[in-house]
């Protein structure tokens, strides 16, 4: 394979500290002449940023450019002509004219005093520390000179100061601590979690995390923003104490969520030290959460899946066999398949977590070669629905903004959404904009962390019943028509008129108001009114949504009316409004962008759409298929009917991830040939025939695409740990189906998707070297991407109002199931926990428990701990209980991320209608105390059991 | 719970008109549904939705059922 040699990957506006963070992009420039040198920078530019972008580097130690100058070390210290003193360079801003010395005898007697003081404190084991070749203190030693330390070592310090290792990832060691507040300031500024202080003061002061804890009883959430801002070793990733300093990186884009943070990953020959979040990242800005930053042992992992194996029966033992073994079985089965049920008895799942160009072939493959649609992506279950709310009412299947167009909105809405657990970089950026004064409004069941955010100024929290969304933002348009709020002009000019009155005349109906739907949602009327005037009237209006908004049976209703109350205000189309979906895993807007969906080529263009297949066909070389194919529950339901057969799954677990797992379990169970290509052996490949080892974002070159529809590069860091990228499986494949594909690198497959998805035209490698990421559309008349949707106008011309009934949900509360079960997800964690339940992470989040609320554990004798049985109409299980007031009364609430806990053997099959995208966030349960696991745990278990001695097996018989 | 295909498609008709329904014209309810099965579903979904017309108690609502019928129309089938 051909290796392309980056050079651009690497900017140098980001790879060195400027000190000081740079002021608004658009302010006035100013000329000054730093000794000597003259040099023009915007107005609000600190001294100290300005002459390090001269390549004149003044020394420094508190100052960093991710966080604001803070001027308490005085290492900076310069002098200005006309001025007395000696001002701080980060801390005094610019002016026309202003003539700098950055260095002379008095600057230099005046550094070294300084830094003698703090080496007085300060152990000098530098040549066995940790930050040995990267540490700020020891090079400003040696920039200013220092030869020698008169105040000696014996007097108080803070050497014999205790280490704290409670952190899985990082260490911290207050005996090298500086004090100069990086740490606080990184963890108040740039993560918002405000965990850490200064304690005492003068010679006295310390960091502490919490009230004086260890780290991990503090709440300190592990983002690692603390460790990256340190200067010395005193916060330290315990991977560099363990392995020394990386020597080399590369920039590439984090696998977990829809965020898509840019990371430089530091590696030592082909092994990966530690992951940097790149300061040049458009989506992340050189911020990171937990996950991304440290949680990348799972690429390592010994329970890694490193040979192909076989099998015809899924209670044989695995047979490992070489790549073309199992290719050639896989292909002779398909084939025999089809030839004794037809072309359509076949399909596949393209995965939301590879990358585009694997998506790509993998849909390619089943169009082409499979010969049928029967093509679908783990996005069904989670954002489907905005697929077909937004392409409905805006035109196109994406979020509109920017992330960083939330720091210019005025108020906030999120709906169905827990950024600061599901999205944490994002999450931090909300936080910022929330400290600065916006206003935030929470439509969820669960009292969600943004609402505790530190410094919050306005918050409102609709805490609605789960299943009654449509209702509610029915009665918040309600209100916006009501009382007149609508921005009539933006209406006009950009929106279809006769949608607009059907709607208008819909929505004014006196059903609507918030006094009429208080009984069904259980949100105060004038809650409701206040909200929807506080989002109307705020300037500029944002609104956020997450799955809570999508896994309803009224999901895509809903993402229409989301669209319905933005385009009524007229916050679409500008910086600081919009709609925009927080997608789940890192590439379901690319997984769907590259045609996943069993009705749509890449690009959304329906297979019905004669020109559009059209070009597909030429381009591929065969006929295509112009009916829609199956859905994944309607493959599950064809395969259980036997009309469905065979099934390739790549990168996906249905079986944990899907809703009513004894379904999916019956239906897995029922194919002739299931492949599974993962990394490891999830739950599906439980059930598979085949099972092709896949390769981790480290392994490959790609693209991912994030919830702002960003394209960023993944950059191959080390060799794929079984031979293949995933892209190269699914080549192989094609070919043993008799249907070659001829790549040599994923660059032409991306070549290919531009030439055949009108949004996509302008992308390519070269071009996302040069600009780092790229936002589609990008073409001809975008050709550097679109940040912000719908400036001028919409794909479907004017923006059209659709009609948002409000359908009540069949997962009703009633006499045997009286409570209502939410789902949802944590910090630690990721989606079905495989990757995260592989590294250290488990520390936080090691089992799934029901959260009750304690009203409802009282009536039911329930205490903190006990085991509670979990029973819906589709079946039963067995989790902890944790009493906690975030629901309401009469909701309970678990996570997914634990296969044994089988969450989703309760949640049913229950849809949305449009899309079939499941009802995860409402299922009808009655809870009870038990004393031992459900049936179907006893099962999973023995199955589990059963299935590991075959791997065992299979990996004795491979060494 | 129930797995027979038919009642599936037949409960996931309802659930589609009954979104359709509200605050629309009845023939514009037909028309949407109508065109959302042509859209979304799968060529043997539509075969097996089309043939349930000629099960009277089928159990599609009335609006599901003119939907339907429209679709075998336009796909040539004979209308139940
Ligand atoms: S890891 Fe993050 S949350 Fe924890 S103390 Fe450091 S900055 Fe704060
Ligand atoms: S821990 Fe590091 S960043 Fe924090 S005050 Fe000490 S030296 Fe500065
Ligand atoms: S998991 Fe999301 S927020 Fe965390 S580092 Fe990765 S992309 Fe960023
Ligand atoms: S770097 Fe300016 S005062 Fe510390």
């Amino acid at each position: 394979m051909i290796q392309h040699f980056d050079p651009s990957q690497h900017d140098k506006a980001f790879s060195k500290d400027l000190g000081t963070p740079p002021p608004a992009a658009d302010a006035a420039p100013v000329s000054v002449e730093i000794d000597g040198v003259a040099i023009t920078v915007p107005e609000g530019t600190s001294v100290l940023r300005a002459a390090a972008l001269a390549d004149i580097n003044i020394p420094k130690l508190c100052a960093t450019d991710s966080l604001e100058a803070f001027g308490s070390c005085r290492l900076c210290a310069v002098q200005v002509e006309g001025k007395r003193g000696t001002p701080a360079a980060c801390t005094t801003p610019v002016a026309e004219g202003m003539k700098v010395t950055t260095q002379n005898e008095r600057l230099a007697r005046l550094r070294r005093n300084v830094m003698e003081l703090y080496i007085s404190d300060h152990p000098l084991d530098c040549l066995t520390c940790p930050a040995n070749g990267d540490c700020e203190l020891q090079d400003m030693a040696g920039a200013v000179g220092l030869r020698e330390v008169r105040y000696g070592f014996t007097g108080e310090n803070h050497l014999e100061a205790e280490k704290d290792h409670s952190n899985p990832y990082f260490s911290f060691d207050p005996s090298k601590c500086i004090v100069c507040s990086r740490c606080v300031r990184a963890c108040e500024e740039v993560q918002g979690t405000f965990a850490l202080t200064i304690d005492g003061r003068g010679f006295d002061s310390k960091v502490a995390a919490g009230q004086d804890e260890a780290f991990m009883g503090s709440e300190c959430v592990s983002c690692g923003a603390c460790v990256q801002a340190c200067p010395t070793s005193t916060l330290m990733e315990k991977s560099v104490i363990d392995s020394g300093q990386p020597e080399h990186s590369v920039i590439t884009t984090c696998a977990y969520c829809g965020v898509g943070c840019s990371f430089e990953a530091q590696m030592k020959g082909d092994k990966l030290i530690r992951m940097v979040p790149y300061k040049g990242g458009d989506a992340n800005h050189g911020h990171s959460c937990v996950k991304g930053r440290f949680a990348f042992g799972y690429a390592t992992h010994k329970d890694r899946i490193t040979t192909p194996m076989i099998r015809d029966a899924i209670d044989q033992p695995w047979r490992p066999v070489d790549w073309d073994e199992a290719i050639t079985f896989a292909a002779k089965r398909l084939r025999a398949i089809q030839s004794e049920h037809g072309r359509e008895s076949i399909g596949g799942i393209t995965s939301s977590r590879c990358t585009n160009e694997e998506t790509y072939l993998v849909q390619k493959l089943i169009r082409a070669a499979f010969g049928n649609n029967n093509t679908d992506t783990c996005a069904r279950v989670c954002h489907s629905p905005t697929g077909y709310g937004l392409k409905t009412t805006l035109g196109e299947s994406a979020g509109t903004q920017t992330f960083d167009s939330v720091m210019q909105a005025d108020t906030i809405i999120v709906i169905g959404a827990n950024p600061t657990d599901a999205h944490p970089v994002f999450g931090s950026l909300m936080r910022k904009r929330l400290r600065q004064g916006a206003s935030l409004i929470v439509a969820d069941p669960r009292r969600i962390d943004l609402l505790k955010t530190p410094h919050l100024e306005d918050a409102q929290h609709l805490p609605l019943r789960p299943g009654t969304n449509v209702a509610l933002i029915n009665a918040l348009a309600h209100v916006v028509i009501a009382e007149g709020l609508e921005d009539q002009d933006f209406i006009a000019s950009r929106c279809d008129t006769e949608a607009y009155r059907a709607w208008r005349d819909f929505i004014a109906e006196e059903r609507h108001s918030p006094e009429a739907s208080e009984a069904v949602t259980g949100v105060a009327a004038d809650a409701v009114r206040r909200a929807a005037r506080t989002y109307a009237t705020a300037g500029n209006g944002a609104i956020y949504y997450g799955l809570g908004v999508t896994e309803h049976s009224q999901g895509s209703t809903m993402v229409m009316g989301i669209a319905n109350l933005a385009l009524a205000t007229g916050n679409i189309g500008r910086e600081g409004v919009g709609v925009n979906p927080l997608r789940g895993q890192n590439n379901v807007q690319g997984s769907c962008d590259m045609g996943s969906f069993p009705h749509e080529l890449p690009g959304y263009q329906h297979v019905a759409d004669v020109t559009a297949r059209g070009r597909f066909e030429a381009a591929w070389g065969v006929e295509l298929d112009d009916e829609p194919g199956l859905r994944i529950p309607n493959m599950f339901d064809a395969a259980i009917e036997g009309s469905f057969k065979a099934l390739y799954v790549q990168g996906e677990d249905i079986a944990q991830s899907d809703p009513n797992t004894q379904h999916v379990e019956a239906a897995l169970s029922a194919l002739d040939c299931l492949i599974v290509q993962d990394i490891f052996l999830n739950e599906t490949a439980k059930y598979a025939h085949v099972l092709l080892p896949g390769s981790s974002f480290l392994e490959k070159d790609g693209t991912f695409t994030n919830a702002e529809r960003r394209i960023n590069r993944v950059r191959k860091v080390m060799p794929p740990l079984a031979g293949k990228a995933d892209w190269e499986v699914t080549v192989d494949l094609a070919r043993a189906l008799g249907y070659p594909m001829e790549y040599t690198h994923p660059s032409e497959i991306m070549d290919e998707i531009a030439t055949l998805t009108p949004s996509f035209a302008g992308v390519s490698y070269q071009k996302l070297d040069e600009r780092g990421s790229l936002q589609w559309p990008c073409n001809a008349e975008h050709p550097i991407g679109t940040p912000t949707m719908h400036e001028v106008d919409f794909p479907i011309g004017r923006g059209r109002f659709a009609i948002t009934e409000y359908v009540a949900t069949e997962e009703r509360s009633n006499r045997r199931f009286p409570l209502l079960l939410t789902t949802g997800r944590i910090l630690s964690q990721y989606n079905v926990g495989a990757q995260t339940r592989r590294t250290d992470n488990q520390v936080w989040h090691d089992e799934d428990v029901l959260e009750v609320h304690p009203s409802d554990a009282e009536v039911r004798g329930i205490k903190d701990g006990d085991w509670l049985g979990i029973t819906s109409r589709a079946g039963q299980t067995v989790l902890r209980a944790r009493l906690s007031e975030r629901m309401q009364p009469g909701v309970v609430y678990t996570t997914f991320h634990h296969p044994g806990s089988g969450a989703n053997v309760i949640t049913t099959d229950s849809s949305d209608w449009a899309t079939n995208c499941p009802e995860y966030k409402v299922t009808a349960v009655q809870v009870e105390k038990v004393s031992r696991p459900s049936e179907w745990q006893r099962r999973f278990d023995e199955v589990d059991r059963a299935q590991r001695e075959h791997l065992a097996t299979a990996r004795e018989a491979a060494s | 719970m129930s797995h027979d295909q038919g009642q599936t498609l037949v409960n996931m008709v309802n659930q589609i008109a009954a979104n359709l329904s509200g605050g629309r014209e009845t023939a514009d309810t037909v028309e949407g549904v109508c065109s959302h099965l042509e859209k979304f579903w799968a060529r043997a979904m539509k075969q097996r939705i089309v043939a349930c017309l000629d099960e009277p108690d089928c159990g599609l609502e009335p609006l599901a059922r003119q939907a339907v019928a429209r679709l075998a129309e336009r796909r040539g089938a004979p209308a139940a």
